[in-house]
């Protein structure tokens, strides 16, 4: 059965240890300066651990990259049996989380970026930290998420001998600018990378016609018809127009924003079959499941935390630990058994209270984020945090997109709506006009807002925040209140 | 319609089409105003190719969008040029933002120079820069002889250089209109244009209570509008004001 990916995806295997084989330039200046860079990335890894301060998931990349720019290739190169990238718009920590998983489970010394450190300094400090003095790192496999605007500049550097690819929403766009700039970016850099092979999500219009328009082998994953997950939005559809010919997309059914089954009724460009496919899908209180179909065989997956997006997540993993030859029963078990990352559907426990901490970035994702909401039982607390730095997005018209004319609807739900961050009180501007009773809506600082919402009376308390407001939260967050489940902390190199 | 009973038609021209940066909340803060006071709306969702009588309507929001959907938006609006023009002129309502703003212009001119036709209602014309301009602004407009400041966030790439036309209002903090000549947005009859996303409306009520003034007035109707409570509006301005002015 193996052999059948392995087919797909020739390279993975075999070949493409020519590809990271190729050892660093021997000359004596290049090798002087990696050994400065390592000792001075070292050092700096070192200060920020003593001083306490912030992750220094950024810092020492950066510094190396600066000194010794050739740095990231030639620790990179040094994976023995190859890269696997992942990129897109949402899920992407979560999913290169649970690829690490899979592949950990199946035997092999891993390198992995930390959550959201995805930019080329991220990634190079990933290396770095794994990398010994004399600048070799000892590792089976790198996986990497990495950012849609830096896939390009990390790819010169870094060769993926797999790309998942999860789905192309509007994110931070005075970053980006425009999506259809953003996707073609991602399309020239992968035309550049002979023998790549692809992980698409099926269901997305922008994302599957990449096989295509790249000339690449591509494995498809994607979601069948189901009906137990209501789906909330269909206002955030990005991609409802032909990406060929510009005609409105006809849709057979689908999940959630543009994702879903559909076909063009002008060129024809339709949702290419699904070589792993989830069908009957339901969602538990903490979990959700699906039947798998794939050429593995029929298998039932199991997703320890909630959220349709979560099952698109594992089954990206589940289609990256085939393609790299992993055996379906260690994947099922690696994916059954993942926890998540900080903010990504963390659980706590306040007083037999249950506290969720949830990331959003987006009206895609922040849609998810309620329709999950609205999904728990009883009444709710809710915490909302948005800051505008240049992580987060400095632009926050975009919260205008996503729906929360929901919570009009459910609001004798809702316990009460905190809003805090940098822009808590515009935030609450948006509750005020989706409708939501004002007298719900309170406007606090950070350290007030989550003892609002721990001492509460719902039954649970739910806090959505941006990027930059999710540290400063969980650091609060974790005085009052357990973490739950143990939060997988990734080391470099296992 | 009953007697004394006020509906305003408000028109939401391309919701489907133009989705971009949040812009529907402009439609949303004119709409729930309206409501709060007890006048009844009708909103119209005009996507490519549906009829609409422009002149029927009292208040029109035309957005912006990525390349694409500008020109499917463009070449629709382009066959209902006449109308739309008849109603601008008639005194309709219109706030247009971004990409939609530019369109109602002479022409937009690329940076290799092409020049792509506009509707040519309004006195102006851009052109394609080569940096975007990117970031929060603050601009002074006057609503009735008053000064007000409202705040917003622009992210184009054209300038907009206006001619026998007003501007909507004073950058103070920002690029507005070009980055050079201090002006924001363009204001003609009833049509209010800008580049302010954030969107401009549910932050800056003030302005969202001229416009439905506005429309109320040109219907002969009684414009006078109940007060409500903008306590949420005002602290979320004062905090960009604050950090965008001092």
């Amino acid at each position: 059965m193996r052999n059948e990916f392995q087919q797909q995806f020739q390279p993975l295997t075999s070949d493409f240890q020519t590809s990271n084989s190729k050892g660093c330039r021997k000359d004596l200046a290049f090798r002087l300066r990696l050994i400065i860079a390592i000792l001075v990335a070292k050092a700096i890894m070192w200060l920020v651990r003593l001083l306490g301060r912030g992750k220094g998931s950024s810092l020492p990349g950066m510094v190396a990259l600066k000194i010794c720019p050739g740095i990231l290739g030639c620790l990179a190169r040094q994976a023995s049996r190859g890269v696997v990238m992942v990129t897109g718009t949402n899920g992407k920590t979560t999913t290169n989380n649970m690829i690490a998983r899979v592949v950990r489970e199946a035997g092999y010394r891993v390198v992995v970026n930390a959550e959201g450190a995805n930019l080329i300094t991220g990634v190079t400090t990933a290396f770095l930290k794994a990398a010994s003095l004399s600048g070799r790192v000892d590792c089976d496999y790198a996986l990497l998420e990495v950012d849609e605007a830096s896939f390009p500049r990390v790819t010169r550097q870094v060769y993926p001998n797999i790309v998942v690819i999860t789905n192309f929403f509007r994110d931070q766009l005075d970053r980006y600018g425009e999506l259809d700039k953003t996707i073609s970016l991602i399309r020239e850099a992968l035309v550049q990378l002979p023998g790549t092979g692809l992980v698409l999500n099926a269901d997305d219009p922008l994302v599957a016609p990449l096989a295509t328009s790249t000339g690449k082998e591509a494995f498809y994953y994607g979601l069948g018809e189901h009906h137990q997950v209501a789906s909330f939005s269909a206002a955030a559809r990005e991609g409802r127009f032909c990406p060929h010919c510009g005609r409105e997309l006809f849709y057979a059914y689908y999940h959630y924003s543009q994702l879903g089954n559909y076909r063009c009724p002008g060129c024809g460009f339709s949702r290419p079959l699904a070589d792993v496919e989830g069908t009957e899908v339901s969602q538990g209180d903490h979990r959700i499941t699906c039947r798998l179909r794939s050429p593995a065989g029929s298998h039932e997956l199991v997703i320890p935390v909630p959220g349709l997006y979560n099952l698109y997540n594992g089954l990206a993993a589940f289609s990256a630990g085939l393609s790299l030859g992993v055996e379906p029963g260690v994947i099922i078990g690696a994916l059954a058994g993942y926890t998540p990352a900080t903010g990504r559907m963390e659980r706590f426990l306040y007083r037999d209270k249950p506290v969720l901490l949830n990331l959003v970035k987006n009206p895609t994702g922040f849609n998810e984020g309620l329709g999950a909401l609205l999904s728990l039982p009883g009444t709710v607390d809710v915490l909302i945090a948005i800051n505008d730095n240049d992580a987060d997005g400095r632009d926050i018209s975009w919260l205008w997109d996503v729906d929360f004319e929901v919570l009009e609807e459910h609001h004798h739900r809702l316990n009460s709506l905190v809003c805090t961050g940098q822009r808590g009180a515009e935030m609450a501007v948006r509750l005020k006009y989706a409708g939501v009773p004002l007298d719900k809506v309170v406007v606090e600082n950070m350290h007030r807002a989550v003892e609002h919402v721990l001492n509460g009376s719902g039954n649970t308390a739910y806090l959505l925040a941006t990027y930059t407001a999710l540290w400063p939260l969980e650091r609060i967050l974790s005085g009052y209140a357990k973490r739950e489940s143990r939060v997988e902390s990734l080391p470099s190199v296992s | 319609m009953q007697k004394g009973k006020v509906v305003l038609k408000v028109c939401h021209l391309y919701p489907d089409l133009l989705n971009l940066y949040g812009d529907r909340g402009n439609v949303m803060a004119y709409v729930r105003r309206c409501q709060w006071r007890g006048i009844e709306v009708e909103v119209h969702r005009i996507n490519l190719g549906d009829p609409v009588d422009f002149r029927e309507m009292d208040f029109l929001f035309l957005g912006g969008g990525s390349d694409r959907e500008q020109n499917l938006m463009a070449k629709d609006l382009e066959n209902r040029r006449e109308l739309l023009q008849a109603a601008v002129e008639d005194g309709l309502v219109v706030l247009a933002i971004c990409g939609g703003y530019q369109l109602l212009g002479k022409y937009y001119r690329t940076l290799e120079g092409h020049v792509i036709p506009g509707l040519g209602l309004l006195d102006f014309y851009t052109e394609a820069g080569r940096e975007r301009m990117i970031g929060n602004v603050v601009v002074e407009l006057e609503i009735e002889g008053e000064h007000v400041r409202v705040t917003g966030f622009e992210n184009h790439a054209g300038r907009t250089f206006l001619g026998q036309i007003s501007p909507l209002g004073r950058v103070l903090v920002g690029y507005g209109n070009n980055g050079e000549d201090g002006t924001e947005g363009a204001r003609y009859k009833n049509v209010f244009c800008s580049y302010l996303h954030g969107p401009l409306l549910p932050k800056n009520p003030r302005l969202t209570d001229h416009l439905i003034s506005l429309a109320l007035m040109r219907r002969g109707l009684p414009a006078e509008l109940a007060p409500l409570d903008d306590r949420l509006e005002r602290v979320a301005a004062e905090v960009m004001l604050k950090r965008l002015l001092m």
